[in-house]
């Protein structure tokens, strides 16, 4: 894939809606079944995907000239490796009250696809800007994407809002289950399916409009 | 060949990058780190007195800190117990040796206050510039005494042992009667959602009030926990929104009975009750033949 042509802007928006992690490329699926099952819990690791995400997209785009193409994934694993640990011992030594909320979660990112598969296929050929933007975007959609399950799960599981009590009683206990969390997945994948068809459908009008064919 | 060469050396060299990153990011963070956890565990050990932000701390509360050595010159074993001691003009440190059999053989006053004897390199330090030269010490345990206005009133346990993953640390506090008072599992690697569950409020908090007695023969006991039982022992933990003579009462009845192990965790739940006894029954072994130790010696501690 060559360089992208996207504006920084246009990156950021590709994160959150076209090619959001979650909902539309199917990647880290299972932080996103598995942790989303309050607010409280996807806010904080997205928040933590998210600067995992930006620095190791930077980093990538910095040294993209000097590593050898049959080592591509042994370097990503090794720079993300790199810069959890890094926030995991800025987040002890800095921010405790953070750290015990999200530092058992901060460790598993070494793992998630995302991360590597957007370096693979962004990070290696683009600019230090551009991958910037890029993370951002990345990581927000995530987020975005962690907050609404979580959203979802903790009200219709467990009656509560960021541990506040909004239902006064659990509609369905069900839905803290890992397998409400892949029924969710895919039914918001279908929401953005079905806003993409639409607003496809809508550009398109606009555009025959604008041609003069149909009034 | 060459291409092997190349991709050895250009691995060599990212690992290195990476090591030396994160290498200098410890040393920005090290003491930072230690400081947060330093302050974590007091609150822990406040907790489990039962203080807290709903019961600030007294005044007079002092925890003292006894850390307990191995020491070997040349073939000989001894133990040596790291001691706050009085002082003129200020409080000092003591090491008091003992032979295995608990009788006193010497003391040597250290060149450390009791804030610095928290930190395990400064003790080694002060512990090997005050013996002979070719003793080597060898850290053992931690065991903490409350004192309220100079009487004891508690004690704080910190201990490891093994779980059915790998190993369990906890705290265990108990009153000056030896009646278990907490009970704080620190760390361990049990399966979340089973044995996972140890650190829960229904679990540990039975083992609030067990007598020194109970603990001596306390089993585990395969049936579910009673409702009302589990409803006590939530409460337990942060503020009641049970009548509290009520749940005094159905505590009562509950506290001479066996441990209710943990659904699908039988292993885990064992693992902390045995635990717990062998931190207790140790520690009070080993209380008892400190303070003839102390008393033959004429140590003059601050407990």
């Amino acid at each position: 894939m060559p360089a992208t042509t996207k504006t920084n802007l246009q990156l950021v928006v590709n994160g959150l809606l076209n090619e959001n992690p979650i909902f539309r490329l199917a990647l880290s699926m299972c932080p996103a079944v598995g942790i989303s099952t309050t607010v409280a819990n996807g806010l904080l690791l997205g928040v933590a995907v998210l600067f995992v995400q930006v620095f190791s997209s930077c980093t990538i785009s910095l040294i993209k000239n000097h590593i050898h193409p049959r080592i591509r994934i042994p370097t990503y694993t090794l720079t993300i490796a790199t810069w959890v640990t890094v926030i995991d011992l800025l987040l002890a030594a800095y921010l405790p009250a953070a750290y015990q909320a999200m530092g058992i979660f901060v460790r598993l990112i070494v793992a998630f696809a995302i991360i590597t598969m957007r370096l693979e296929v962004f990070a290696c050929r683009n600019t230090l800007t551009a991958s910037f933007w890029d993370g951002i975007g990345m990581g927000f959609g995530f987020m975005f994407g962690m907050v609404v399950l979580g959203a979802v799960r903790e009200v219709l599981g467990m009656g509560t809002f960021l541990g506040y009590d909004v239902l006064g009683f659990r509609p369905m206990l069900f839905f803290v289950l890992p397998a409400a969390g892949f029924f969710l997945v895919g039914f918001m994948m279908a929401v953005f399916n079905y806003a993409e068809t639409v607003y496809h459908r809508r550009a398109r009008r606009a555009a025959a409009v604008q041609a003069g064919v149909v009034k | 060949m060459r291409e092997i060469l190349k991709i050895t050396i250009a691995l060599t060299v990212s690992c290195l990058l990476a090591g030396l990153m994160i290498g200098v990011t410890f040393i920005f963070t090290a003491r930072a780190k230690q400081h947060n956890e330093l302050l974590n565990t007091r609150k822990t050990m406040l907790g489990l007195l039962g203080y807290g932000s709903h019961r600030p701390a007294p005044e007079d509360l002092t925890l003292h800190q006894v850390h307990r050595y191995i020491v070997r010159e040349g073939d000989t074993l001894r133990v040596g117990y790291l001691v706050p001691v009085r002082g003129n003009p200020r409080k000092g440190c003591a090491f008091v040796v003992l032979d295995l059999e608990g009788g006193f053989l010497e003391q040597h006053r250290l060149k450390l206050a009791p804030e610095e004897a928290l930190d395990a390199e400064d003790r080694k330090k002060a512990l090997l510039s005050a013996l002979k030269g070719s003793t080597k010490v060898e850290f053992a345990d931690t065991m903490i005494i409350a004192c309220l206005g100079g009487e004891r009133t508690a004690y704080l346990l910190p201990g490891e042992f093994p779980g059915f993953k790998t190993f369990i640390k906890a705290v265990v506090a108990l009153d000056a009667d030896f009646r278990v008072l907490g009970l704080e599992v620190i760390e361990h690697e049990e399966d979340p959602g089973l044995g996972g569950e140890i650190t829960q409020d229904y679990f540990k908090n039975q083992f609030i009030g067990k007598s020194f007695e109970k603990l001596k023969n306390l089993q585990v006991i395969k049936e579910p926990l009673p409702e009302e039982y589990r409803r006590v022992l939530e409460s337990m933990g942060s503020g009641s929104d049970l009548p509290a003579r009520e749940s005094a009462e159905i505590h009562k009845t509950y506290q001479d009975k066996d441990i209710h192990a943990l659904t699908g965790a039988t292993i885990s739940s064992a693992a902390v009750t045995n635990g717990v006894k062998a931190i207790t029954r140790k520690f009070a072994y080993r209380l008892r033949i400190l303070d003839e130790a102390l008393a033959a010696g004429n140590v003059p501690v601050l407990f």
